[in-house]
């Protein structure tokens, strides 16, 4: 027998204390996002006002009962539920396309849905303001179209193949951004320029209460119908042979983790924006954390993006006195520099 | 359980690579696959574990066709060590034996004591007891292999199918392996390219050259020097092993294959 090496414990933490702590962080995250703002709630009247609400005691209202429960909750609840989305379809893309490194933007459902969104922009649809209706339903609608498209381009070659869905996905997401960039030239106005392009950075401002029941449904159903294929996933990311031979037929996986990224993506992307890094980020610290089992990592990606994206949008809302930052910009400064971190961490681990 | 191919035809990009093969691997028997590059070993290994669906023929488990079961049910009856190297996205070598009891397991349902049971007797049996949370990609070769088989062995399978399961193994750990394969008494098909091991370790050999087979039998009888000089172009001497009897193939090195 060769000298056993001594077995070293892979790095991971406990997944109960983990999902824990992170709900307690989600919990104080929320809370922290609806209190601090143009007017400071204290985090005591924040809870008070959600209990008279949810409770329907509206005996007496406060002072800030408008702001809390009208502006701030449901923007939070808003950007908890991005977050969370984002990070089941980045651990799904990653699984999908089998590289860590993954965007769920990776396979051009954003780019389809920008241009959607940008279309009813430029034509004057979403008038109302740049999270109305219209504008997310255009923005869905373009998702739909460039996933279509993609799909499509996939198909022609026979196999679902990750390098095929890839390139497709990258050349149609090419062609859109083309697209995209001749509207916001065209657009003219300087008014709705600045409107597109803070669209395309992702923003959760006028987010309504009405606005929240679509992404907590498809949150909820797309987590639902990956979590079934948790195992699966583990199997199809060793490889196609590897999946086949452990009874998971890896091309009909592929196309059933296509459609729900793909729908899901969409929707965020018409209530929010392309916010950027998130879905990329999250799957992979969390992978640092847990490993690679998706039992395990699909869950807690969805905490952790619910956690961060809450945190993010309250540091978009509130760095700067006069103006909001978008999104996209405050998840790209953070985001790029802790990627780099964790890459530099697990080369070292490797070593 | 007996494995039997009848009339396997496997189609790539419309052209035969596997062209009508009959071959049986006898219940507990461990049959060899062999033959030159590109002969159609791995091509028809993946049809049996249905990474490819064969184009016409069938794969038959105890007569019952394979390709008609539902896929977990097939690879319940019989798992695979392909050839190929995956990511292991931060697995542990727990998880990885785990996922062999994939096509057991339901959707949302944790892992039994059956499957938690399973996983750590198919560790043991291949030596790797003490190493369950070592990641993966931290191992050696031949612990990889060791573990891969382990995945296989934790499908609980009447049949193995490995496909070059010694590449790149040293010396050691290519005996160790084809030790611990002897050692499951499992109807085994298995591609080797070592034609020596494969003489040793197989009970039967079946030879493939341009998709079809040229010969079958036991190794004794299927390896001899005009085979060899046919099939693989190379001049050799077979003689017997000094130390087992097994038949040795001492192959010369210095005659190039004639063109």
């Amino acid at each position: 027998m060769a000298a056993l090496a001594p077995a070293r414990r892979t790095r991971t933490v406990g997944a109960g204390v983990l999902t824990a702590g992170l709900l307690v962080a989600l919990v104080a995250a929320l809370t922290v996002a609806v209190s601090l703002g143009s007017v400071d709630v204290p985090a005591r009247e924040v809870w008070a006002v959600v209990v008279r609400h949810v409770t329907n005691t509206q005996d007496a209202p406060g002072t800030h009962d408008l702001i809390v429960w009208q502006l701030r909750v449901p923007r939070a609840l808003l950007a908890a539920l991005v977050g969370a989305g984002l990070g089941l379809v980045g651990t799904a893309v990653q699984a999908l396309v089998r590289n860590p490194l993954a965007d769920p933007y990776l396979l051009g459902i954003s780019s389809g849905a920008s241009l959607g969104a940008l279309g009813a922009i430029v034509l004057g649809v979403g008038a109302g303001g740049v999270l109305g209706l219209g504008v997310s339903a255009a923005a869905f609608g373009g998702a739909l179209g460039s996933f279509a498209l993609v799909w499509l381009v996939a198909r022609r070659g026979g196999g679902f193949s990750p390098l095929r869905l890839v390139l497709s996905g990258i050349a149609v997401g090419q062609f859109l951004g083309g697209l995209c960039s001749y509207l916001v030239l065209q657009g003219g106005d300087e008014q709705r320029t600045r409107g597109v392009l803070f669209w395309l950075m992702g923003s959760l401002g006028g987010a309504t209460w009405g606005q929240l029941a679509v992404p907590a449904v498809a949150v909820a159903l797309a987590g639902i119908a990956l979590q079934a294929r948790a195992r699966a996933l583990n199997a199809l990311v060793l490889g196609d042979e590897t999946a086949a031979g452990l009874g998971v037929d890896p091309d009909r996986l592929r196309r059933e983790l296509f459609v729900v990224t793909s729908l899901l993506t969409g929707v965020l992307v018409a209530v929010s924006g392309a916010v950027g890094f998130v879905g990329l980020l999250v799957p992979h610290l969390c992978r640092l954390l847990v490993g690679g089992d998706h039992r395990r990592l699909l869950p807690l990606s969805a905490l952790t993006g619910a956690v961060l994206l809450t945190a993010v949008d309250t540091v978009a809302r509130t760095a700067l006195d006069a103006q909001e930052l978008p999104i996209g910009v405050v998840t790209a400064l953070i985001g790029a520099p802790v990627l780099l971190f964790l890459l530099d961490r697990r080369l070292e681990g490797n070593r | 359980m007996r494995l039997a191919l009848d009339d396997l035809h496997v189609a790539l990009a419309g052209r035969d690579v596997v062209a009508g093969v009959h071959l049986v691997a006898e219940s507990g028997e461990i049959a060899g696959l062999i033959g030159p590059n590109g002969s159609g070993k791995s091509t028809l290994l993946r049809a049996v574990y249905r990474h490819l669906a064969p184009r016409a023929g069938r794969v038959l488990l105890d007569g019952r066709d394979l390709t008609a079961l539902p896929r977990a049910e097939a690879a319940r009856q019989l798992a695979a060590l392909p050839q190929e190297r995956g990511e292991a996205f931060e697995l542990t070598v727990r998880q990885m034996v785990g996922l062999g009891r994939l096509p057991h397991q339901r959707a949302f349902a944790a892992d039994s004591a059956e499957d938690r049971e399973q996983t750590v007797r198919a560790l043991d049996r291949v030596g790797m007891g003490g190493h369950a949370e070592r990641r993966f990609a931290e191992l050696s070769g031949g612990e990889r292999q060791r573990v891969l088989l382990a995945r296989a062995l934790a499908q609980q399978p009447e049949v193995l199918v490995l496909d070059e399961p010694t590449n790149h193994l040293d010396i050691r750990h290519q005996v160790e392996l084809l030790a611990l394969l002897r050692a499951q008494r499992a109807t085994t098909l298995v591609a080797l390219h070592d034609l020596n091991a494969a003489a040793s370790v197989c009970d039967r050999l079946h030879v493939l050259a341009g998709g079809t087979l040229v010969a079958s039998g036991p190794p004794r009888e299927v390896l001899t020097a005009d085979l060899l000089a046919e099939v693989f172009g190379v001049r050799a001497a077979v003689t017997a092993h000094p130390l087992t009897g097994d038949p040795l193939i001492a192959f010369d090195h210095r005659t190039p294959p004639a063109a």
